[in-house]
């Protein structure tokens, strides 16, 4: 086709269609503290209730955010032996541990050189505040490999601002491959009972290969071990909604 | 179990015990006990009555009472004396007061010297045939005898003992639970007996308590849960120290 120019016009894609789907509403993000979700076992479960009731009551009068493993948080604590009787420290969640009022977090940083890692109770009146400043989920759970690592991936700046997030996105999952010291490690994270998926093993085939052999994979089909906490999750997120909305 | 937090921001950790239907079953004068003071018969947790004979149920019968599962004595001065029939609840106790709680240790069954009465065995190499927890010796040459109560493998455990001296730190009266400091014998949901402490330190520790007992139907209102005075509470701000 010619156009009144006379060079020939360039072909122009027709505009795609956006679909904006008003009927689907947006999910919301539903975030249980896992502390919350009761262990399986015989205990009563009005023991458990009277536990979530003062779990409630402390996280009324003081804000804990969601965070998950990986996060990097600041937490300020009373400290009778401090110069302002406070003490701030910053770190990474390396693991939640715990369930009900005795729930801990494990912070972790390198200072000076020095790797220290603090382990805080949740529901501790002592502690003043709990700031996230970044929030970043991991590929696991755990990242007690963060202990044979190399410094520089558990170093965080003590004065980092914090990084704003927007509440209704998803947290972002960091894919990142830690690259760890030479052998021995506290543990033989290589092993499968362990089940990483944030290292970046540099060990020759033969040690992986051997590694495999303490693997168990009849246990992901053992059915007394499974605990289906979806119904218990789904009741529990709607006590403990409706006591924080009071 | 569960951990419990002071104004000055110690942790402790703390047992809940569980008030349910407890009634006084039968009065027993001092005459007809035999003892120093009278006595008082418990009863704990309601069950099945068809599982006990008539005689046995008779007790029951005459307190008007469902079966009880546990049923225990208590000494008794002659001015707390309560009428058979009455249920008693937790608010009986206060916080701040002390307490003995006995109930039955978890059974271990039939165990070796080394777990039941912490013999150190023998070592694991270096020669020892056949022998790495055994007791050894177990008497000398010149006694030519073995002493009685001698230290041997045996059933360990399911034998009622006491931990004395137990501060109750709150109360709860709604769902009547007992919180008492540090661990109580027995497993998860075993019955216990609670008790006011017998330890002389803790003679003139309380004041003014629920004296005979601590009536439901009485004038008495209670909030719903009592606190001791130096427990955090969790509707107060986080502790600092000024």
């Amino acid at each position: 086709r010619v156009s009144s120019d006379g060079k020939p016009e360039k072909f122009q894609p027709p505009p795609k269609p956006v679909i904006i789907d008003k009927q689907k509403q947006r999910e919301e993000r539903r975030f249980l503290s896992p502390e919350f979700i009761p262990p399986r076992g015989r205990t009563d479960p009005l023991k458990f209730y009277i536990e979530r009731k003062d779990m409630i009551q402390r996280r009324k009068v003081f804000n804990i955010p969601e965070f998950y493993v990986g996060h990097i948080l600041a937490v300020t604590t009373a400290d009778p032996y401090a110069n302002e009787k406070t003490s701030r420290f910053v770190g990474i969640c390396i693991q939640r541990g715990g369930k009900g009022l005795g729930a801990t977090f494990v912070l972790r940083n390198v200072i000076e050189d020095q790797g220290v890692e603090v382990c805080y109770d949740l529901y501790n009146p002592r502690i003043q505040a709990i700031e996230v400043l970044k929030l970043e989920k991991r590929l696991d759970d755990n990242l007690m490999y963060l202990r044979d690592a190399l410094p520089e991936y558990s170093t965080f700046d003590v004065n980092m601002k914090p990084v704003s997030h927007l509440d209704h996105e998803e947290v972002p999952v960091n894919k990142l491959q830690v690259r760890m010291k030479p052998k021995p490690w506290s543990k033989r994270w290589e092993r499968p009972k362990y089940n990483i998926k944030g290292i970046k093993f540099d060990l020759p085939e033969k040690k992986m290969k051997e590694a495999q052999k303490w693997s168990q994979p009849w246990l992901e089909f053992d059915m007394l071990r499974e605990y289906d906490t979806s119904k218990i999750e789904d009741k529990i997120w709607k006590e403990v909604s409706e006591g924080l909305k009071n | 179990m569960m951990p419990i937090w002071t104004k000055s921001g110690k942790k402790h950790a703390v047992t809940l015990l569980k008030v349910q239907d407890c009634h006084v079953l039968r009065y027993i004068s001092k005459e007809a006990s035999g003892g120093k003071t009278s006595k008082l018969l418990v009863g704990g947790k309601n069950a099945s009555p068809f599982s006990k004979s008539e005689s046995a149920m008779e007790i029951f019968k005459e307190a008007g009472v469902p079966r009880k599962q546990k049923v225990t004595t208590f000494n008794v001065t002659d001015d707390a004396i309560i009428k058979p029939g009455t249920p008693l609840y937790a608010a009986h106790f206060r916080p701040g007061q002390f307490v003995d709680v006995t109930a039955k240790t978890i059974g271990k069954g039939f165990q070796g010297v080394m777990k039941r009465w912490g013999f150190k065995g023998q070592p694991a190499s270096h020669g020892q045939t056949k022998t790495h927890r055994r007791p050894g010796a177990i008497s000398t040459n010149k006694a030519a005898k073995v002493y009685r109560g001698k230290k041997m493998p045996g059933k360990m455990g399911n034998i009622y003992r006491t931990s004395f001296g137990l501060k109750v730190w709150r109360i709860n009266t709604k769902h009547d639970i007992i919180y008492v400091n540090g661990s109580v014998p027995g497993h998860t949901n075993c019955l216990v007996k609670v008790r006011d402490s017998q330890l002389p330190t803790y003679k003139d520790c309380n004041k003014n308590p629920p004296f005979p007992t601590y009536f439901a139907d009485g004038d008495e209102k209670l909030p719903e849960d009592l606190y001791d005075e130096e427990i955090f509470q969790f509707t107060d701000p986080s502790v600092t120290y000024a």
